[in-house]
C-alpha cells in the first residue's frame, strides 16, 4: 500500500526506516571516527513522527544557536539531510581538528566554519553511500552548506518541505557520542512522502 | 514581568489589555502582529507556507487562510479594519537551495504573499524585518502594542 502520509506507515515499515538510519548512522559514525581520531559512536536512530511544534521541542530550544550542514538530496530520492552541530560538539571538532579552544558559534572563524562544513559533508555522504547501497537508489547530493542560526530558524525549511501536505513531519534521528561524551549532535534524514514509497519499493515492501 | 503567550508554528493566539504574545526563531516562516490600540487587542500569527491550495484545515498554517481566519477573530472581538496596525518579520533564507518546489526562496514567497493578502484586506504593512539569512523571534506587548525582534548575535529591535 503505498504511503500518502507520514502518519499511515506501520511497523515494518517504521522498522525499515530506523534500519537504514541504523546502516547510514553507523558508516557516518566510523568515518567521523577516523578524521576525528577518537572512538564515535550513534545512539540507536529513531524514526519520529511528529508535529511541527513537537519537532523543534524533540530538538532543543528553537532560540538555541547551532550550526547546521545542509544537503540537498535528489535523483531517485528527494530530501534534506540536516547534521545539527550544537556549540559542545563544535568545540569538540574544533578542538581535535585545529586544536584551538572556546570558539563561541558566532565567532567561528572561517577555517573553523570550513572544518565544520567538512565533517557534515563526511558525515552526510557516508550516510548516504550506505543508504543507496543497502535500497540501490540513486541519490544525487547537492554541496554541502553551513549556516548559524537559531535552530527553529534552521528546521523552518524542512518543516516547509513536509508541511505542504502534512501536519506531520517525519525525521530519522541519530545523535553521535564522541569517546562516550553525549554531544546532542543531531543527523536527521528527511525525506519526502514519495521517496519513502520508492525507498519501500526497492526493498520488496511496498 | 507581563503574561508570555507562545505562538507555534502554524498557529495563532489573540490577547487583550495585558501580555505579551510571542513566537520563537522564525526562519523562513513569517510572523505577523495584529494590534487595534484604541481596545488594546492583539494577534500575533505564525505562518510557514504561501497559498492554501488544497483546503487544508490547518488555516494558521497559510499566509491566505491564516489571515483571513484571523482577521474574522479579531472583528468578532470589536477591532476595526481603520485601526488595525500590521508589522511583519521573518521571511528568511536560510539556506541557498535550488531544489523542487522552489524551497529556496519560499521565505521570499511567503513575505510577497503575506504582503498582498494584507493588502487585499485592506490592511497595511505599517513596519517590517523581513529577508536576509537569519531566525527572528518576533513578540507583542498587548498592553502598548510594541513589536520586538530577538535575532543570534544581534541588538534586540523594536519594530
Amino acid at each position: 500500500m503505498a504511503i500518502n502520509k507520514y502518519e499511515e506507515m506501520n511497523e515494518m515499515e517504521l522498522d525499515i526506516l530506523k534500519e537504514i538510519g541504523s546502516i547510514g548512522g553507523g558508516n557516518a559514525a566510523t568515518a567521523l571516527s577516523s578524521m576525528l581520531n577518537a572512538k564515535v559512536n550513534m545512539a540507536l536512530p529513531q524514526v519520529e513522527i511528529l508535529g511541527f511544534n513537537e519537532a523543534i521541542d524533540r530538538l532543543g530550544d528553537p532560540e538555541e544557536v547551532v550550526a547546521a550542514v545542509l544537503v540537498e538530496m535528489s535523483g531517485e530520492i528527494q530530501g534534506i539531510m540536516l547534521f545539527l552541530v550544537p556549540q559542545n560538539f563544535s568545540d569538540e571538532v574544533v578542538f581535535r581538528m585545529l586544536g584551538k579552544a572556546n570558539a563561541p558559534l558566532l565567532e567561528l572563524e572561517e577555517i573553523d566554519t570550513s572544518v565544520l562544513t567538512e565533517i557534515g559533508n563526511i558525515v552526510i555522504s557516508s550516510y548516504i553511500t550506505a543508504l543507496s547501497s543497502l535500497t540501490g537508489v540513486n541519490v544525487e547530493l547537492s554541496v554541502p552548506q553551513l549556516t548559524v542560526n537559531m535552530m527553529g530558524g534552521i528546521m523552518s525549511l524542512p518543516i516547509a518541505m513536509m508541511g505542504q501536505h502534512s501536519d506531520k513531519i517525519m525525521m530519522v534521528t541519530g545523535d553521535f557520542k564522541i569517546n562516550d561524551k553525549a554531544l546532542n549532535s543531531s543527523m536527521l534524514l528527511l525525506p519526502d512522502v514519495e521517496s519513502l514509497n520508492i525507498l519501500m519499493k526497492k526493498l520488496g515492501v511496498a | 514581568m507581563t503574561k508570555k503567550i507562545s505562538v507555534g508554528i502554524a498557529d495563532m493566539k489573540i490577547a487583550r489589555q495585558e501580555g505579551t504574545l510571542i513566537t520563537y526563531a522564525l526562519g523562513s516562516c513569517i510572523g505577523i502582529a495584529f494590534y487595534d490600540p484604541m481596545i488594546k487587542l492583539g494577534a500575533l500569527l505564525h505562518i510557514m507556507l504561501p497559498e492554501n491550495n488544497q483546503t487544508d484545515k490547518n488555516v494558521f498554517k497559510f499566509a491566505d487562510s491564516g489571515i483571513r481566519e484571523t482577521l474574522r477573530k479579531l472583528y468578532a472581538f470589536g477591532a476595526t479594519r481603520g485601526r488595525m496596525v500590521c508589522k511583519i518579520a521573518g521571511g528568511a533564507k536560510m539556506f541557498e537551495m535550488k531544489g523542487p518546489g522552489g524551497l529556496g526562496n519560499i521565505g521570499e514567497r511567503n513575505a510577497q504573499n503575506v504582503k498582498r493578502v494584507l493588502t487585499a484586506e485592506g490592511l497595511r504593512v505599517v513596519s517590517e524585518d523581513t529577508g536576509a539569512n537569519y531566525a527572528r523571534t518576533m513578540s507583542l506587548d498587548v498592553a502598548t502594542g510594541q513589536v520586538y525582534i530577538r535575532s543570534a548575535g544581534r541588538p534586540e529591535r523594536i519594530l
